[in-house]
């Protein structure tokens, strides 16, 4: 069976027209003669007419040869046998991507970690490559990083695999074969393999995500007449080694406040939050919890089986500025000792300088954020994390602006264009918008100004106003998202006495789109609170009222904690993010004068590169892809403390639950081939197997044989005709 | 002054005294050399024949015309000069020339050139102008007017139809019952095969015979490049054919069709002379004249 490498210039096959095209235009430019002697003409034609037909046709037929042969070598038409199903033996050159998980589970084990595992299934599958197999090598860690072209150099690769070593990345298989199959088109060689070599650990396949999956097995699938084995249908194969029981595991998924503002001088609890990933009986273990590298605290707790348990350090940070926590399991000898420490960044306000812009009266509960204010700062002493500054709309001054981090709009009929711009200053230059609506609000002027088609500060334009006959209740929260944070697990349940009786439809589904971010929806599936990131600053948008008028809400005990945790959220709201994933790189906002004189440290204290850039259309300046877990550390001479940025990995890495064969061959949907042990894959990969190959070679020969015939019978003509 | 009084006033300039000489099969020479044994306008009758175009009336038996109502001449023993017939190809395929002229131009001149030498030595000469059938026949006569005659019927003809020389010239074979001299002006583009065999019948009629084949010299050559369409001056088919993939081929046929030619006039003793259209008459006069 032949397949095209090339299909798209098999357009080249019309330049097989172009003998056939010279010919008959060489036949139409014909010079007429009377003639006298046709009889000698009529005669030769009598003998030689098939043999002038065939010398004719004969060349004709060389020259359409001669172009269709070099149309078809640009093709690299590879010729593949057949194989039994479930063969593997190889069609040809092998192309071979490589792609390996080496997330921060692989070094888990004891006698030997798993990586150590996939290592040796690696080096064996290498050796039943042959020479002129070509390999690109792909690893979770530098998915974002631009990948190599592929080599020949097999003990090159050897060598390669030798030296990598297991990394904090979180195991993403779907994204790590999207990246195999774009690499492919890098390759030349016809038959294609995705080699995915991982630890087997479940977590990290994402099979319930059947969305993703479904888009991966089409991608694989490849066009409807796509060969199988080839570059546009690769072969599958899972290098994992044998699937282990569950071992004990404790890991800190968690490190942070109790809320989303930590303000200097109070006391804040620090949560830590150990899981045990194993079920092999509780387990005690000490917690310690160091601030910017000292220990602050140590806490002994019972983690139970398949549970997880808090450990809660009151501490008070006293002084503003930006703190890296870190929290550790001290004697903790479990199967993967990576996880077993976890850092943050926090980020400390002296307190918060909030503005309320009051549509109504700007004076106690009165008013559109009379609830809103007291919930912020109930004495109104300004005592509390927020110093509130309340006033009307007539009030207002876009001057205010620059004494404050957080600005609220309750229920506004409009705002002139000179507040509008400011406001959108405020926001790209760093600070939070809170905006609530109420039957004041003008959709059409908020929509015309302050949305702007996406441009403006609104997250989302406003549709039209909603009143639901049974009054709506607030459900569905974005799980892990900051604002929630003081209701912990009972987050649903904190929601369930509310009503909201009006609101306005927010049209999330417009421009940018992919921008907003819903936090809050109602029970009929409705949003109730968006954000979007917008600069340095963040805007949340409630489509019903921050006051009673068009909901209940205030009335409720979850008003106080939500509305404290949305301001607290737009006052510690800091960009680019500090609290960072393996891979990625440190960015902070800096202009280009000035960036030299920034520097950063990691956890060791070793230097880091900093490199100027841009971060959303600002100069910056960026790290190296930072893969080391822990505390770094950046100093800008322009401010009086540092500050800190934290990796962490991913807590699900924590999980070594195995997948199943069978589960992992039926997320590819087709044949993928698993292999356990070395000995698996020298028997099914045998290099001497080799099927069938590329056949430009046999045609470039046709073509150079069919240039010395065209040249025979050229010369033979010439010859004649002189 | 016509082409062919051209070629009058030149042959007569450059030709001279040259003489037409017989061969063995004409026993008459010219007037007081020989006796001949033909039948001819003398004193001691010899017979009747059949009163054909341009014999004198003066011969004419009234007699055997109030008997019989036929037309028959009154034949004579005499003292008889050379009677020679010129048959003028003029198919179609004689009308092709490319650098001096048509081949039939070249054939008229010949004949006229012929035609008044032989007159002003005293011959008589007759034309037969022929392609698949005889367009005219002048009997063979001596006289000026005469040749003026023949001149006017050169003028008239011009080339066109077929080629099919074979059963014309067994035709004129049969219209020329005394022996004397057939002079074939043509292409001889036609079955070799039957054109000998006519001119074996000349032959058996004890006729001398000698054969004037007009070419031109792209006919040898065939210097045609790339595609042409060739078109037929008779009726054959226009054939579209690469003048340098067929070339050779044609030389081949063409060499061949002359040698058939020259081997069948040489076994049947006949003289096959072959002049081109760019060569001077004289010279093939000069070489016909003198050819024993």
């Amino acid at each position: 069976m032949i397949q095209f490498l090339n299909p798209l210039l098999l357009g080249g096959l019309a330049a097989v027209s172009a003998p056939i095209v010279i010919h008959l235009l060489h036949r139409r430019k014909v010079k007429q003669v009377d003639w006298g002697a046709m009889r000698f003409l009529l005669e030769l034609l009598a003998q030689r007419r098939r043999r002038l037909f065939l010398d004719e046709f004969l060349l004709l037929l060389i020259r359409a040869l001669l172009v269709a042969c070099v149309a078809l070598v640009m093709t690299r038409p590879a010729w593949f046998r057949p194989s039994a199903p479930g063969g593997l033996a190889r069609q040809g050159g092998a192309a071979v991507v490589l792609l390996v998980d080496d997330s921060l589970s692989t070094s888990a084990g004891r006698a030997q970690t798993a990586f150590e595992a996939m290592r040796k299934l690696a080096l064996s599958y290498v050796r039943s490559l042959a020479r002129g197999d070509e390999v690109s090598l792909l690893l979770m860690s530098q998915l974002g990083t631009p990948p190599g072209d592929p080599i020949f150099d097999l003990e090159g690769l050897k060598a390669r695999l030798g030296e990598l070593k297991p990394t904090s990345a979180a195991t993403d298989i779907p994204s790590l074969v999207d990246a195999g199959l774009a690499q492919l088109k890098r390759h030349v060689n016809p038959a294609a393999e995705l080699v995915i070599l991982t630890d087997g650990r479940n977590d990290g396949w994402h099979s319930d995500d059947k969305v993703r999956w479904d888009g991966v097995r089409e991608r694989l699938r490849g066009p409807k007449d796509a060969m199988p084995g080839g570059r546009t249908r690769p072969r599958v194969i899972v290098l994992a080694p044998e699937a282990t029981p569950p071992d004990d595991n404790l890991a800190v998924t968690e490190v942070g406040a109790d809320r989303t503002l930590v303000s200097a001088g109070h006391p804040a609890s620090l949560r830590v939050v150990v899981r045990h990933f194993g079920n092999q009986g509780a387990r005690e273990v000490e917690v310690k919890l160091a601030v910017n590298g000292e220990v602050v605290g140590s806490h002994r707790i019972s983690v139970p089986p398949g549970g997880q348990a808090v450990a809660v350090f009151e501490h008070t940070f006293d002084t503003p500025g930006s703190y890296g926590l870190e929290a550790s399991l001290a004697d903790n000898a479990d199967a993967l000792p990576a996880d077993d420490r976890r850092a943050v960044s926090v980020q400390v306000e002296q307190s918060v300088p909030v503005l309320l812009v009051d549509g109504g009266a700007a004076s106690g509960l009165a008013g559109k954020l009379g609830f809103f204010a007291a919930a912020l700062d109930p004495g109104s002493g300004g005592k509390g994390p927020f110093q509130v500054t309340r006033v009307s709309l007539a009030q207002f001054n876009p001057a205010m602006l620059a004494d404050c981090r957080v600005v609220v709009f309750g229920d506004l009929p409009v705002l002139d264009p000179a507040a509008v711009e400011a406001v959108g200053r405020f926001v790209v230059g760093g600070g939070g918008v809170l905006v609530g609506l109420g039957p004041a609000s003008d959709a059409a002027l908020i929509n015309r100004y302050w949305a702007r088609d996406g441009e403006g500060f609104l997250p989302c334009a406003l549709g039209q106003p909603v009143a639901p006959r049974v009054p709506a209740t607030p459900a569905g929260l974005r799980p892990g998202h900051p604002i929630f944070g003081a209701f912990g697990a009972a987050g649903d349940e904190a929601w369930k006495e509310a009503r909201v009786r009006s609101y306005y439809k927010l049209e999330t589904r417009e421009a940018r789109a992919g921008e907003i971010e819903t936090l809050l929806t109602l029970d009929n599936g409705d949003p109730l609170i968006v954000e979007r990131r917008r600069g340095l600053g963040l805007v949340v948008l409630d489509a019903t009222s921050l006051g009673p008028d068009w909901t209940d809400l205030p009335l409720q005990a979850a008003y106080v904690p939500l509305m404290r945790g949305i301001a607290g959220r737009l006052g510690s709201f800091v960009m680019p993010p500090r609290n960072l994933r393996p891979g990625e790189p440190i960015l902070y906002a800096a202009a280009k004068d000035t960036a030299a004189s920034i520097t950063a440290t990691d956890s060791s204290g070793r230097p880091l590169k900093l490199t100027p850039g841009s971060w959303e259309g600002r100069d910056a300046v960026a790290s190296e892809p930072l893969t080391e877990p822990g505390v770094y550390t950046l100093r800008d001479p322009r401010l009086a403390s540092p500050i800190r940025f934290a990796v962490a990995s991913a807590p699900a890495e924590s999980a070594l639950d195995p997948i199943t064969d069978r589960e992992a061959v039926d997320l590819f949907g087709g044949p993928a081939v698993l292999f356990h042990t070395p000995e698996r894959i020298a028997a099914g990969l045998d290099p001497a197997r080799r099927g069938s190959a590329e056949t430009w070679r046999w045609l470039l020969a046709a073509a150079v044989g069919l240039l010395f015939l065209e040249t025979l019978v050229t010369r033979r003509e010439s010859a004649a005709r002189s | 002054m016509t082409h062919l009084q051209q070629v009058q006033q030149e042959v007569i300039e450059r030709l001279g005294n040259l003489s037409v000489t017989a061969r063995q099969a004409v026993e008459s020479v010219l007037a007081g050399q020989h006796r001949s044994v033909r039948r001819g306008l003398s004193v001691e009758f010899a017979g009747h024949r059949e009163y054909q175009p341009g014999d004198d009336l003066r011969h004419l038996d009234w007699l055997v015309f109030a008997r019989s109502d036929r037309y028959d001449i009154r034949q004579y023993e005499e003292e008889t000069k050379l009677r020679a017939l010129v048959i003028l190809d003029a198919s179609g395929s004689m009308g092709y020339g490319a650098v001096t002229g048509t081949k039939f131009q070249y054939a008229q001149a010949l004949a006229a050139a012929l035609g008044f030498l032989m007159i002003r030595q005293g011959d008589a000469v007759g034309l037969a102008a022929c392609d698949t059938a005889i367009r005219e026949f002048i009997l063979p006569a001596g006289t000026m007017a005469h040749f003026l005659n023949l001149l006017a019927a050169l003028e008239r003809t011009v080339p066109g139809g077929d080629t099919h020389l074979a059963p014309v010239i067994s035709e004129v074979g049969g219209r020329i019952p005394r022996r004397g001299l057939v002079i074939l002006i043509s292409d001889t583009f036609d079955d070799p095969d039957r054109l000998l065999e006519s001119i074996q019948y000349l032959r058996y009629r004890k006729q001398e015979v000698r054969v004037f084949q007009v070419l031109d010299r792209q006919e040898l050559s065939f210097p045609f490049r790339g595609m042409m369409e060739f078109v037929g001056l008779e009726s054959e088919p226009r054939l579209k054919l690469d003048g340098d993939r067929v070339r050779e081929h044609y030389r081949r046929v063409f060499e061949e069709h002359q040698k058939r030619l020259q081997a069948g006039c040489h076994a049947c003793g006949v003289r096959l002379d072959t002049c081109w259209t760019d060569e001077e008459l004289v010279h093939v006069l000069t070489r016909a004249l003198n050819w024993q």
